[in-house]
């Protein structure tokens, strides 16, 4: 099998899974905490004709409470501490969290200093990493892909637990 | 007006098909670090120069390592700048999204 017909394949599953287990749609609230706006740019492309994430019944929502996913940016600084565990606390289960950019994944070029706390997974967990400053917008749909796969196996647990 | 609208019927369709069909970066594009074990002299000078710090040699005593992360990684193309033996190279790859920080890890090691 080549590659091109694994990354077919792959495009193929995305769209049933997400159809399946969300009927039809994954939202995604987008948290900006402290980036350099590097990355909401990307996100921004995500959503024009090019990249078109809404072909997939990906959409961009304006609230937690509305999201299946959060989509964090940034590496987390002093004042978007509390903000971002608002947002997580607020968004329904299952939810999965996305660390985009180096900087939510490490800390990246900022750091650990008295102002960043150095990576989103010092608060919550991290289902899925998308390293790159900024990512493509075809890295962050790659990774999308990568996290719906990881969805299932956290709604299976919630219901075994039911 | 009309002529907005020709304009807009000429462009056609311009999204790309991208999960269904491999998009290949531009030439240029600074993507995925990949280390080469056999050019590698291990003389940390890319430890060094790195701006995020995610390269790190470990010395002990029969073993070196160097580690590279690209967890953190900005692609800056510093450390490719940086080599004399040229054992760093940024290829065009760019899909490295993971579940785990461990799966971002590239290691070489020898032994002295």
């Amino acid at each position: 099998m080549t590659v091109e017909d694994e990354i077919e394949i792959m495009g193929q599953r995305l769209n049933r899974k997400i159809k399946g287990l969300f009927g039809r749609s994954l939202s995604i609230r987008e948290v900006d905490a402290g980036s350099c706006n590097a990355c909401e740019v990307e996100v921004n492309a995500l959503s024009n004709p090019i990249y078109d994430l809404e072909r997939f019944g990906i959409h961009i929502v304006a609230s937690p409470r509305h999201a299946d996913m959060l989509l964090v940016t940034g590496p987390v600084t002093r004042n978007m501490e509390l903000a971002l565990l608002k947002t997580y606390n607020a968004t329904p289960e299952p939810k999965l969290v996305v660390a985009m950019g180096s900087c939510a994944c490490n800390g990246g070029i900022f750091g650990e200093t008295y102002a960043s706390s150095g990576g989103v997974d010092r608060f919550m967990p991290v289902d899925v990493y998308i390293p790159g400053c900024p990512p493509r917008p075809q890295a962050v749909i790659f990774g999308l892909m990568v996290a719906v796969d990881k969805i299932e196996q956290k709604i299976r647990k919630l219901e075994v637990k039911a | 007006m009309f002529d907005i609208i020709i304009k807009t019927l000429r462009t056609g369709r311009v999204t790309s098909k991208y999960p269904l069909k491999p998009d290949i970066a531009p030439v240029g594009f600074r993507g995925k670090p990949e280390l080469i074990p056999d050019k590698c002299t291990f003389c940390g000078e890319c430890t060094r120069v790195c701006p995020p710090g995610v390269i790190w040699l470990t010395k002990e005593k029969e073993e070196e390592t160097l580690t590279l992360s690209y967890c953190g990684c900005i692609f800056c193309g510093m450390c490719e700048e940086v080599c004399p033996s040229g054992a760093i190279r940024l290829s065009q790859e760019y899909e490295l999204a993971s579940k785990t920080k461990d799966d971002l890890l590239t290691i070489i090691r020898r032994t002295v």
